[in-house]
């Protein structure tokens, strides 16, 4: 441990330029990351929240079921005025069923290889970016649509069917931002967001309580989409900064400054709110998870598989065995 | 079109006994607030009483609220107020309200019966209708004392007491300025309107209740008023030492062993069974002869002195008398017979003599009440129900106190049966006897501080308030809790002002004439 300890150290104080960590894949940094004070700004007339839930309801290792949803709202002049909660939408995973779940995918418009391992992760991805094409139809000219996590899409999913999205949204003049929680980022082998923020702590130029953002790293040349990547401070009692990638052509000083106007909830400052409100709409609490699984073993009675079956083919086995 | 109360919240929880609803983060609920419970699947209307309110929030995580009331914090403290709302703060905040169910309105409005069921999840909570407090007005006796509260709202419903209850004894417990004067007042202005069906010893140590009692419409005719100093519109108070016991005396003074044993010695040595010889035994001089001779030596003289100190005083007062003749003991009890409020003002006594003139009158109602139940019926069934009211009780109800002598526990413990009540004031329960405290079966308990004394309540009433300690805390001046054998609850009520019952009292009919001797001669 105590090796472990000191390694972990030296990786935290090492320094460096360099871009790493989980989600790096496909970026360049940006030759030089400066930290800016970032104005506070007013949210756009037209504002949209995107977000999606999973659940798995059956494990069997090999088979599995799984939901997955979206749910989005809309904000006009700050008030929420409408909240769509989308379908559990159950799919199958493993064995032949791939098949089922790539024609449903392509339905959508994304047509993935016959050999694609399919996973709840990719499900819920698509489904996010599936319902960003709808909203991005739906949101008036000048609208900003927030996703929550980041603009890279799962790695499965070609980023030129993303690329077309967030390229029809710049047609309409519809801002895009994407923000991350908990970022995987790293520079110089330490959490790139964590640096920053001591870093701006540090400036006698920000200051404890200043709106920051400095733009970090941007896709390389071939990748698609195109985004930049900006980390950002959005309120100036935020305990944290976030990771926020916008879309090449939107300008990221101006999102981030709209992204502030909606980052004053007491609760969290500096977290978009209406994020916060999808975030509740989309997850898949117990209790959704419960109704889903009774549902499913409805079914499953109906066409034969009793409780015996089920729980011989679905039994945790982990949480049946004695640990000690 | 029926009308349909607006909503306070909705019942999601507890059992049979207790209830818990949530209501909206501006829904305006206060602890007593009395709230109905509709049932639509039954029918039936449960009646709630809020014990408590708290704040509840949809968010999950440890600290939430917390955390948001620092980021208001730190914005108040930067000068920067508001800064940070709380977005959609009615959707993701709201209150839960605690409450007791203290039963439930039969579907037709014709009973109301304690909680045995349990009301149907998440039923609508909203304010209660007149019918569905109806049901009070027929417990609630004939002494009316205010109007129902529920919380700090005033119902239009009457509160009060029957007159027999008088009978099974009143404790009235408040701290200093709550409203015991007035509650004593407004009873005893019931009690002059009730025509002869009740009466009332009132012993005044502070002069505060004369003036008031006698600006009662009814006073004229309702009151007698005696006081040991001269004071206009009184009768003058006079006890002969002949009417005095010994027991008075034991109750009055505090007496070591010694000295108790000393006091029996003297009335052995006068053969007298009242205290008459108290004016002797003041008028001697050489006391250490008279211990000698008289007493062979058998008391010590130091507390020959204390005795003979203590006779001196009382010798001395100026409502004491020697003469056997001189006495109110008849006037009083013919007042009481006749069902009058009879208000023995003892301002400038000390306490002590006021105390030894309580028990002297106490005494003396007790025992014509008594023998009136033993000996004559027929007339004990026409006498009122009488009861006698001391100020500072626990000068006389503390479990130190000799229960032998002293009349008072007597009289919380066998007069029930003659007709004869103890209304118990106190500022501090918890210094009576917990045995004589359970005898009183009426509380008015209006804002107590002290805890101990809360709780001490709360165990011997006669009705659950296990939940209420915060709404006694928190109690106005004026409100109170009443608890009794009739009251399905403890009712939440606001004492009416003395002052309005007075103005609202109508005049006493005027005497019909009687009739010429010639036609009652020809009635007869």
């Amino acid at each position: 441990m105590g090796v472990v300890a000191e390694r972990l150290a030296a990786l935290l104080d090492g320094g460096g330029n360099r871009l790493g960590g989980d989600g790096h894949g496909g970026l360049v940094a940006e030759p030089h990351v400066t930290l800016s004070e970032l104005p506070g700004g007013q949210p756009p007339a037209d504002l949209w929240a995107i977000d999606g839930g999973q659940a798995t309801l059956a494990d069997a290792r090999c088979v599995a079921v799984v939901v997955v949803r979206v749910a989005r709202a809309r904000w006009r002049g700050g008030s929420c005025v409408a909240e769509e909660v989308g379908p559990l939408r159950a799919h199958l995973l493993g064995g032949d069923e791939r098949r089922a779940t790539l024609a449903h995918l392509a339905a959508a418009g994304l047509d993935l290889p016959a050999d694609t391992v399919i996973d709840a992760n990719l499900l819920r991805d698509a489904a996010e970016w599936e319902s960003l094409a709808v909203t991005v139809e739906e949101a008036e000219r000048g609208a900003l649509v927030i996703v929550d996590g980041d603009l890279r899409p799962d790695w499965r999913i070609p980023g030129g069917w993303a690329a077309q999205i967030l390229a029809r949204a710049a047609e309409r003049e519809v801002m895009v931002a994407a923000v991350t929680k908990h970022s995987g980022l790293a520079r110089g082998g330490a959490p790139l967001v964590a640096v920053l923020e001591a870093e701006a702590e540090g400036d006698p130029a920000l200051g404890p309580r200043a709106r920051w953002w400095a733009a970090v790293a941007r896709t390389a040349e071939a990748v698609q989409p195109a985004l930049r990547v900006s980390v950002a401070r959005l309120d100036p009692s935020a305990r944290f900064a976030f990771r926020v990638d916008v879309p090449l052509a939107c300008e990221p000083a101006e999102v981030l400054a709209m992204l502030a106007g909606v980052s004053d909830d007491a609760a969290f400052p500096g977290y978009p709110y209406p994020l916060s409100v999808v975030d509740g709409l989309a997850a898949c609490p117990p209790w959704v998870k419960h109704d889903a699984r009774a549902a499913l073993d409805e079914h499953l009675d109906l066409v034969g598989v009793g409780l015996l079956r089920r729980e011989r083919y679905f039994a945790d086995r982990h949480r049946l065995m004695e640990r000690a | 079109m029926s009308f349909r109360a607006a909503p306070r919240g909705r019942l999601y929880g507890k059992n049979v006994l207790e209830a818990v609803f949530r209501a909206a983060p501006d829904e305006d609920l206060f602890l007593g607030e009395l709230l109905v419970g509709v049932d639509e699947v039954t029918g039936r209307r449960y009646l709630f009483r809020v014990v408590d309110v708290t704040y509840g929030s949809e968010h999950r995580e440890p600290g939430w609220a917390e955390r948001v009331a620092g980021t208001m914090l730190a914005d108040d403290a930067a000068g920067e107020s508001g800064a940070h709302p709380l977005h959609d703060a009615g959707r993701r905040t709201y209150r839960v309200a605690e409450c007791r169910c203290l039963g439930y309105v039969s579907p037709d409005g014709s009973s109301f019966r304690k909680p045995k069921s349990l009301p149907t999840q998440f039923s609508r909570v909203c304010s209660p209708e007149p019918a569905d407090l109806a049901f009070l007005a027929s417990r609630m006796g004939d002494l009316h004392v205010g109007n129902l509260r529920s919380g700090e709202a005033e119902v239009d419903v009457g509160v009060g007491i029957p007159g027999a209850s008088l009978a099974t004894h009143v404790g009235i417990f408040a701290t200093t300025g709550m409203g015991k004067s007035n509650l004593m007042q407004v009873l005893a202005g019931g009690v002059m309107c009730r025509q002869g069906r009740y009466s009332l010893l009132v012993i005044d140590p502070h002069g505060e209740y004369r003036n008031a009692l006698a600006r009662h419409p009814w006073a004229a005719d309702r009151l007698r008023t005696y006081a040991a100093r001269p004071l206009p519109g009184t009768s003058g108070l006079r006890v002969s030492l002949g009417e005095l016991s010994i027991d008075d005396l034991r109750t009055a003074h505090d007496w070591s062993r010694p000295q108790s044993e000393a006091l029996f010695e003297l009335e052995r040595h006068y053969r007298v069974g009242d205290l008459s010889w108290l004016a002797e035994l003041a008028r001697v001089d050489d006391l250490a002869g008279f211990r000698d001779v008289e007493l062979s030596g058998r008391v010590a003289l130091s507390t020959l002195q204390v005795i003979q100190r203590r006779a001196r005083r009382i010798v001395g007062l100026a409502c004491i008398a020697t003469d056997p003749g001189v006495s109110v003991g008849a006037a009083v009890l013919r007042d009481l017979r006749d069902g009058r409020v009879v208000l023995v003002d003892v301002s400038g006594l000390g306490s002590t003599e006021e105390v030894l003139v309580a028990s002297f009158l106490t005494r003396r109602v007790l025992e014509e009440w008594s023998s009136a139940y033993l000996d004559k019926p027929e007339v004990h069934d026409r006498l009122p129900v009488v009861a006698v009211v001391l100020e500072e009780a626990q000068r006389v109800l503390s479990a130190s106190k000799d229960g032998e002598s002293n009349v008072f526990p007597r009289l919380a413990r066998e007069g029930r049966k003659f007709k004869v009540g103890l209304c118990a004031i106190t500022q501090q329960p918890k210094l009576l006897d917990a045995e004589l405290l359970s005898q009183l079966n009426t509380f008015f308990i209006l804002g107590l501080a002290d805890e101990k004394d809360r709780s001490i309540l709360r165990g011997s009433s006669k009705q659950d308030l296990s939940a209420l300690g915060p709404e006694i805390q928190t109690l106005m001046p004026g409100e109170c809790l009443l608890v009794n054998l009739a009251a399905p609850f403890a009712v939440p009520a606001k004492i009416d002002l003395y002052d309005a019952h007075v103005r609202s009292v109508a005049p006493p009919p005027a005497p019909r004439p009687s009739a010429p001797p010639n036609v009652a001669a020809l009635v007869d």
